[in-house]
């Protein structure tokens, strides 16, 4: 399926559920609300159409006043890929598993809950897993964290 | 007789093991030399290189990025210069993209044979791994004439490549590659029939194609199970679309075909770098990006691309300042290694070792 | 001969009649004698396994595209020794976990096991420290003790490494015992007795085929079986599954340090000179052949075996230990067995010798 096959068929079936966003480049960028998030998954996963059964990352990110959490898709099939976005609160944020419709995204979510403090719902084994087993300096990647020995580089504006 | 009281017992293979390539820990259960269970445990080599890129500017973070997997360092400096110039829609020069086409293909031939060597050594013979360096190193004598380094390259920057060949790399290059071709069949001759080789990876770590798609995995373990998925073929990145390759598919997904579809690859892509020697233009290598100044505008991007080790991705955003908002790391290892218990439970010891030496798992990948 | 001459048991004769000559009565006179016997095997057997040790670095270097050791002295012959200095000089480090008294003796029994077995071996013509009648019977037997030794190691270290290796090669060991006693029982049909000097002596003549290698079809299959048998007695690839560099670092030695290992490391090798030496004896006829001294004739067989036992080593992967276990039982054993009852049927019906 071609970029334009694929966003007029995404507009055609998934009206309002998949807001197309204007920031993406080179692929398809939607927001997803987070209640909506397993619905839709598993709907781009089954839909026979689309077959978006290969999960190639989920990145999170830290907005500065919310999170945001990126899922990469892509079909083995169809030969298309499209990117979603779920938008998260900047505290308590909460996103429910997506485990069992790609089980690649459990280890991406256990990051994603080390890193950036997005406490996972509904998933096996949220356990200490790039940082030691000890750590209790928080979130290392939200951008308000500051360890004491962190230095952060001067801004290089010119 | 009364019954023997018998226990599982585990077994920590790493942080400190020859074959676990790294610092990789599995936490075994051993029931004799059955493996009931494995916990892989990372994170011994996590360097946050992602959080470091947040406060270096753009220019600055290839030479980091070297480091994220540091067998292939040149499609780690591809994806990313990649990913800006498709945000800042920078052209390449034609001849900068065809030099990057050249050193990709060299990097996975030279990836591919570290795989053969440390793979043939796990499997206890230990004469072929000197053998896959000794063919490695004509690759890392091309790479040191082109720019200076032999591992960490920091050669593909954003706008082109940071120095042109010098003019005895192409002669230098073609018998590499001849040489490569001819000591292949060696490779061949001494393993695709060898009936304790075929005993050791026949039949081990079958990873069926729906578990290998659920699982992400990608690359060439994708490929063993019998998906024809190449993102150079799939989704043509670069000037991949002007090459005429096939992709080496097999069927059965178990260890042996996955060493087969890797030594079938290092074929494809002396194939690919002959056809780019000979269609190399004349021009520029590089579009002036100023390393200090240089903004990209506002937006986001998943770029990725075809590695030796299966995709490679990287997810960019950037706000418009010097400096990228948040640079996320994919590797293909890092789906491979959460793959591994699926395979490897059920099967011997020495099996999980086959089975992780063809996943051709690297550590630095995984943990960033 | 000028190299008949320097031949130990002439030194021996010399001084035996030195001691008669000074008055020097029984027992005394064969304690004296046996211990300067003992000190001389043993000093010979060490300097063999350093120079084993070496041979084997250069075998793999030039297999591999390199020299192996180059620094001390003519292409690094020297080597080994410093290695062994080294190794004695080096801390013996003890886990807290260990069994004291099985840590301690593993080592030693390997060690003295693998030299115990040089009582029968002909090394030449007369040169042998005692010609048992049940000579092979002995040799096999002893050399079973080194699987003791790895598994006592394996159990003494408090290691999970340690105790898998030492569990795999007494598997392995006891069971590639069948066919390598079987395939030596062929030999025994041959040559109807028990005695390795009586059977080096009925291999005597004809230029070089009275040697049971050269009594086809069940020689050569024996002697076939036998090497290969004797690889996996030896613990060496492609069935050295026991100290499985990647699977289990380094097996059953894996606690050791020191001069402890290089005790094991020197037994291992002594141990595959071992197997040379007895299929030297049994099947390429011994000491005997044409031009050479008879001890020149068995360096020159035994390093030609051991040669062969390293290119074996440098060249195939490892089996797995279930495969390595079928390959005994499913494959060798009934080979084996098979040979033997044709090679004893047919010397039985008196068609062939």
């Amino acid at each position: 399926m071609t970029r334009d096959e694929l966003k007029e068929y995404i507009a055609g079936h998934f009206e309002g559920r998949l807001k197309p966003l204007e920031s993406g480049r080179y692929a398809l960028l939607y927001e997803v609300s987070a209640a909506d998030l397993t619905e839709i998954a598993q709907a781009l996963r089954d839909d026979s159409k689309l077959n978006l059964n290969f999960l190639c990352n989920i990145a999170a990110i830290d907005a500065s006043d919310h999170f945001e959490a990126v899922y990469s898709v892509a079909s083995l099939t169809g030969n298309h890929r499209l990117d979603f976005k779920v938008i998260l609160p900047h505290d308590n944020p909460e996103i429910e598993s997506t485990q069992e419709i790609w089980p690649a995204a459990n280890w991406y979510e256990r990051e994603m809950w080390e890193l950036y403090g997005i406490n996972i719902l509904k998933h096996d084994n949220l356990t200490r897993f790039l940082l030691p087993d000890e750590w209790n300096q928080g979130h290392p990647m939200r951008k308000d964290w500051d360890a004491p020995d962190f230095v952060r580089f001067p801004e290089l504006e010119r | 007789m009364s019954k023997l009281k018998t226990q599982e017992f585990m077994v920590n293979m790493g942080p400190h093991h020859p074959s676990t390539h790294g610092v990789c820990r599995l936490m075994l259960t051993l029931d004799g030399e059955k493996v009931v269970k494995i916990v892989p445990v990372i994170g011994y080599l996590h360097r946050a290189i992602e959080k470091i890129c947040e406060n270096r500017t753009y220019a600055q973070c290839i030479p980091l990025l070297d480091r994220f997997e540091y067998v292939t360092s040149m499609s780690c400096e591809y994806v990313f210069a990649d990913a800006v110039e498709k945000l800042a829609a920078i052209e390449v020069p034609e001849r900068a993209q065809y030099l990057r086409v050249i050193m990709l293909e060299l990097n996975r031939i030279a990836s591919h044979l570290i795989f053969f060597g440390t793979t043939v050594m796990d499997i206890g013979a230990l004469t072929p791994f000197l053998y896959g360096l000794r063919e490695r190193e004509l690759i890392m004598d091309l790479f040191e004439m082109t720019c200076g380094q032999r591992l960490t390259y920091n050669y593909i920057t954003i706008g082109g490549v940071s120095h042109d060949i010098p003019p005895e790399f192409i002669p230098k290059c073609r018998e590499a590659v001849k040489i490569i071709r001819e000591k292949l069949k060696d490779y061949e001759g001494l393993f695709n029939e060898n009936p304790i080789w075929l005993a050791r990876t026949k039949n081990i770590g079958v990873l069926s194609a729906e578990t290998a798609v659920a699982y992400g995995v990608s690359g060439p373990i994708l490929r063993a199970s019998g998906i024809k998925y190449d993102i150079r073929k799939n989704e043509p990145y670069g000037i991949y679309d002007r090459f005429d390759f096939n992709i080496p598919t097999y069927t059965h997904g178990d260890a042996y075909d996955r060493y087969m579809v890797r030594l079938d690859e290092i074929r494809e892509s002396l194939k690919i770098i002959t056809q780019a020697l000979d269609g190399l233009p004349e021009g520029d290598i590089r579009k002036k990006v100023n390393p200090f100044t240089f903004k990209p505008p506002a937006g986001e991007i998943y770029n990725r691309i075809e590695n030796s080790r299966g995709e490679m991705g990287v997810y960019l955003v950037s706000d418009g300042t010097t400096k990228p908002t948040r640079l996320k790391l994919r590797g293909g290892s890092y789906n491979h290694l959460q793959v591994l218990p699926h395979v490897a439970v059920g099967g011997l010891v020495a099996d999980l070792v086959a089975i992780f030496a063809t996943f051709d798992i690297i550590m630095p990948e995984v943990d960033r | 001969m000028i190299l008949a001459s320097v031949e130990l048991i002439g030194v021996f004769r010399w001084l035996y009649g030195l001691l008669v000559e000074l008055g020097l009565e029984e027992p005394w006179l064969s304690v004296v004698i046996y211990g300067l016997l003992s000190v001389t095997i043993f000093g010979v057997l060490c300097l063999i396994a350093l120079f084993l040790v070496w041979w084997e670095r250069k075998i793999a270097g030039h297999m591999q595209q390199r020299f192996g050791p180059m620094r001390n002295g003519w292409h690094g012959w020297y080597q080994t020794v410093m290695d062994a200095l080294k190794l004695l000089q080096k801390e013996d480090i003890r886990v807290d976990t260990r069994d004291r008294a099985v840590f301690f003796w593993a080592p030693v029994i390997c060690f003295v096991a693998a030299f115990l077995a040089y009582i029968v071996i002909p090394f030449g013509d007369g040169l042998i420290v005692a010609d048992l009648n049940i000579g092979i019977l002995y040799v096999i037997a002893i050399t079973t003790f080194t699987v003791i030794s790895l598994l006592m190691a394996g159990w003494g270290s408090n290691n999970k490494y340690a105790l898998l290796g030492g569990m795999r090669s007494a598997a392995q060991v006891v069971s590639y015992e069948v066919p390598m006693v079987a395939s030596i029982l062929t030999v025994i049909v041959f040559s109807g007795s028990l005695s390795m000097v009586d059977i080096s002596n009925s291999q005597q003549g004809n230029f070089i085929f009275n040697w049971f290698i050269f009594r086809p079809p069940f020689g050569i299959i024996a002697f076939l079986t036998y090497i290969t048998a004797a690889t996996a007695e030896a613990n060496r690839t492609p069935f050295d599954i026991p100290e499985a560099e990647q699977e289990l670092v380094a097996g059953y030695n894996i606690e050791y340090s020191g001069m402890k290992f290089a005790m094991f490391f020197l037994a291992e090798f002594v141990n595959m000179f071992t197997v040379s030496a007895i299929a030297t004896t049994l099947f390429l006829g011994g000491w005997h052949g044409p031009l050479l001294p008879s001890w020149l004739w068995f360096i020159i067989k035994t390093l030609a075996i051991v040669l062969l036992l390293m290119i074996f080593r440098w060249t195939f992967p490892r089996l797995r230990v279930d495969q390595l276990m079928e390959f005994a039982w499913k494959f060798l054993v009934p080979l084996t067995f098979a040979n033997l009852i044709l090679a004893g049927w047919m010397k039985y019906a008196g068609w062939y010798w």
